[in-house]
């Protein structure tokens, strides 16, 4: 105990004790309504709040009824209420922690005046009230294969995820986090396929998740990870139906949170987050060349600036002798050391995507000519840039929005950095250096217990079939065996091999 | 533990401030370097562009003067605004003269010296090193490096034999052989090869035109092109015919004895290219004709070639390495005792593959 143990003592909110106490407190709102009602001889409290209910739902499922119907009852309890109302839900209850987080959830309550210790909650909640209807799945996009994405909405997420999934074994399971936003969380999964002890971890870390309000799964994704303080992320998070199903199948376990359209699904290897749907919509040949592309994109990106660094500081014997004399032609007049040079034009680039990004699509598209081409030209007609490294620089920049997965590419936007640092310091053998403490990193990350470059280490031959390259659906039909799956075969490999031509 | 590993991190980046950076644009990069013997001084003459007013400049010769070789490249330095890089040198040329002298004291630098490449290009030129370089400055930048594409060319193409310094390194220490180096002349404004300069150990003892070179190449080592040209005689007719190399393999074999003799079996694969229009090629006779007189005479050429070298006691040829790797206790000094007497015979088949389509 120090005497800082007065700021930190942990104030309990005085809960109020009575159903009566609560209202009182709620009717400080503005938007909490309290309606009177009286119908041969009946009168009843109408208590909610305005902002969240549905107003068509309450005229024509509960006012309609109350003042049709109320009078075949001639001594009306609680109880009768569910036998009025043709709502679904109708809870009775006289817990005062229950009515309070039902009428924070958009249900109404129910009293009858000369009874206040009992009273009715019904479910008038308006789902779809404020949240957008179109689900296109915006940020990854594929040309091939379904568009339909998550909403914000968790009923709609689930629905949609149940409707591809068509077996009993896709199981649901619902949490609420967040001590303020009591966010709907759900965990699914497919039983008979994930490992027991991924599922525990899963639940696990969910449920000792401390926080206020979960705005969006991200803040999930950073509270379960592994390893909070990598770069890396440790789950991949998407906003597309067909991603998060071939997770499922492959045992993989999904995290949906209320009010947010991206779903989390882990345990995750580094090569999830370089393998699109598409790849698996094409043939397995163009599949795996987009994917070996891509790959070597993201090579590309991390090393290309720190490589013009180290080469053009350190290294100038390795230049091939017909580029000696473009690449000093061009540097001749900029008065910055290479990693300045590099430096300058990396953090300009930063700087548009971070512009683009906050300004509204009308304006960012100006922004990107603006920004690409201006900025770009002049920069290297002022000699603050050589040319050399303005194609090399815009070219990393290209490369590094193939990957599919926005998070990783942000990743791979950080990491070139300490690179060329690296690479400004020591050259050659600082790239190596920094390359070796990337793989070592890498190495000893985890994604719920699972380590994160499977199968390249620990290595996992048989699995390689879909990792560098997307091998053909007769060599897939087995599952990764990293992620210990119960059952191994996601169909039979036999039958889909054989080929049913009549003429045979 | 960690603190160690901060410690580790705060070093290293303190460390890196010692290591000196040297930025492309910010030293001035030799491309041909050249060494001479002139009245009792040496002469460095360093080639090297400057890339400042566009494509077009031409490059520019440092020259300096010194008593020894091993100052050439500071006193360059101090003619030059820039610090002097020779980690993208292609070629070092020495001047006749100075070849003469000896040259080992340039390899030896150049065998430890970790910046340039072993693709370098060593060569020897007729007359100055300086005059031949002075040429090659006069070209624009695209050509700068006029000398050693010629040298590469010639050797991925044509007659000359493949040489770097990484080979004449290897002939320069290796036991049992001799160095040899491209030989330029000038001719006019340009510079022509004009054959392979013969060293003994490490100074010129003379030079064998590009037709003999050819001879050397094929004898060194597996070739896939060359041309030589033949006289052929028919009846009371005369002509020459040209002969393309398609693949030359050499075989080394050594008898042993009192008196050891090493006989060497080449085998041509080859392409006639011109011959004379009396000629009827395709015609079966004329053909085993012209096969026997072109074998008779590259045989001739052959052994007149090894009675140079042996008159010489010059080995580019590595004939002395060879016997040593089928002698126990080979002494080199024995061997070359007697390697004016050595008896070498070569055996030549040519085999014609095509000579051109039509009749």
């Amino acid at each position: 105990m120090s005497i800082f143990s007065f700021f930190l003592k942990r104030r309990k909110p005085n809960k109020p004790k009575t159903i009566a106490q609560l209202l009182q407190e709620l009717k400080r709102s503005s938007d909490f309504v309290t309606l009177e009602l009286q119908g041969s001889g009946h009168r009843f409290l109408l208590s909610y709040f305005d902002s969240l209910i549905d107003p068509k739902l309450l005229q024509q499922q509960v006012l309609c009824h109350l003042q049709r119907d109320v009078s075949n009852y001639p001594s009306l309890s609680v109880r009768d209420l569910q036998r009025i109302i043709p709502v679904q839900r109708i809870e009775i209850t006289s817990d005062v922690q229950t009515v309070e987080m039902k009428l924070l959830r958009g249900f109404a309550l129910i009293q009858l005046k000369h009874d206040d210790s009992c009273c009715a909650l019904i479910n008038l909640a308006s789902d779809h009230l404020g949240l957008r209807q179109n689900n296109d799945s915006e940020n990854e996009f594929s040309v091939v294969g379904p568009k339909v994405g998550f909403v914000e909405n968790i009923g709609t997420n689930l629905h949609l995820l149940r409707r591809q999934v068509a077996t009993p074994n896709l199981v649901f399971r619902e949490l609420t986090i967040g001590t303020m936003s009591k966010t709907k969380v759900v965990i699914a999964y497919i039983d008979g396929i994930v490992h027991e002890q991924t599922l525990e971890t899963v639940m696990q870390r969910v449920n000792d998740i401390e926080f206020d309000i979960v705005f969006d799964t991200s803040l999930l994704d950073q509270l379960l990870s592994d390893n909070s303080s990598s770069p890396f992320p440790s789950f991949v998070s998407t906003e597309r139906v067909d991603r998060v199903v071939y997770a499922l199948v492959g045992g993989q376990v999904a995290i949906l949170a209320d009010g947010s359209p991206y779903v989390i699904t882990g345990p995750s290897t580094l090569f999830d987050f370089f393998t699109s749907p598409e790849d698996y919509y094409l043939p397995w040949v163009l599949g795996s060349f987009f994917r070996l592309i891509r790959m070597f994109g993201v090579m590309f990106s991390i090393l290309a600036s720190p490589i013009y660094v180290a080469v053009l500081t350190y290294h100038y014997e390795m230049i091939p002798k017909d580029l000696l004399g473009p690449i000093i032609f061009s540097r001749s007049n900029v008065p910055f050391s290479p990693t300045l040079e590099v430096l300058f034009l990396e953090i300009t680039i930063e700087l548009l995507r971070e512009a683009g990004a906050r300004l509204p699509t009308k304006v960012a598209q100006t922004l990107g000519i603006v920004g690409g081409i201006v900025i770009g030209q002049a920069s290297v007609e002022a000699a603050l840039t050589s040319n050399i490294l303005l194609i090399i620089v815009s070219l990393a920049a290209l490369a590094s929005f193939t990957t599919p997965i926005f998070k990783m590419s942000n990743t791979i936007r950080f990491i070139r950095f300490p690179i060329i640092f690296f690479a400004s310091f020591w050259g050659g053998v600082g790239i190596a250096f920094a390359i070796c403490l990337l793989l070592i990193h890498l190495g000893r990350l985890q994604s719920f217990g699972n380590p994160y470059l499977v199968p390249l280490y620990p290595l996992r031959i048989k699995d390689f079939a879909d990792s560098f390259i997307r091998s053909s659906y007769r060599l897939t039909a087995k599952r990764p065996s990293y992620l210990r799956p119960r059952t191994f075969w996601r169909y039979d490999p036999n039958k889909a091999k054989q080929k049913k031509d009549i003429d045979e | 533990m960690k603190r160690l590993l901060y410690l580790m991190f705060i070093w290293t980046f303190l460390l890196a401030g010692c290591k000196s950076s040297r930025i492309v644009d910010q030293v001035q990069i030799i491309h041909a370097m050249g060494y001479d013997w002139r009245n009792g001084m040496y002469t460095g003459t360093a080639i090297y562009p400057t890339f400042k007013q566009g494509p077009m400049t031409k490059p520019d010769v440092l020259t300096t003067e010194s008593s020894t070789t091993y100052d050439l490249i500071p006193r360059l330095s101090s003619k030059s605004a820039l610090p002097i890089e020779e980690g993208k040198m292609r070629l070092v040329l020495f001047g006749k003269s100075f070849a003469k002298k000896g040259i080992s004291e340039i390899v030896h630098s150049l065998a430890r010296n970790n910046k340039v490449g072993s693709h370098l290009q060593l060569a020897v030129a007729k007359g100055d090193a300086e005059e031949l370089l002075r040429i090659t400055a006069k070209m624009t930048l695209s050509d700068m490096l006029y000398l050693s594409n010629l040298v590469e060319q010639n050797i991925r193409e044509m007659n000359l034999p493949n040489t770097n310094l990484h080979i004449f390194l290897y002939n320069y220490f290796g036991k049992g052989r001799d160095p040899f180096l491209p030989y330029f002349e000038k001719k006019g404004n340009f510079v022509k090869l004009e054959g392979l300069a013969l060293f003994k150990d490490d100074h010129y003892v003379g030079r064998i035109d590009l037709r003999q070179s050819f001879l050397v190449k094929m004898l060194l080592d597996e070739t896939k092109n060359g041309v030589y040209q033949m006289p052929i005689a028919k009846q009371k007719q005369k002509g020459r015919v040209l002969l393309e190399n398609l693949y030359a393999t050499s075989k080394y074999s050594l008898k042993k004895g009192k008196e050891p003799v090493v006989d060497i079996r080449i085998h041509i694969r080859a392409v006639i290219r011109d011959y004379p229009i009396w000629l009827d090629l395709p015609n079966q006779q004329a053909f085993a004709l012209v096969r026997k007189q072109m074998e008779k005479h590259l045989k001739k050429d052959i052994s007149s070639l090894l009675l140079y070298f042996q008159k010489k006691e010059i080995d580019p040829l590595g004939i002395g390495d060879f016997v040593r790797s089928h002698t126990r206790h080979w002494n080199e000094k024995v061997f070359y005792e007697q390697y004016r007497q050595l008896t070498i015979r070569p055996h030549v088949k040519i085999d014609i593959v095509q000579t051109g389509i039509g009749e």
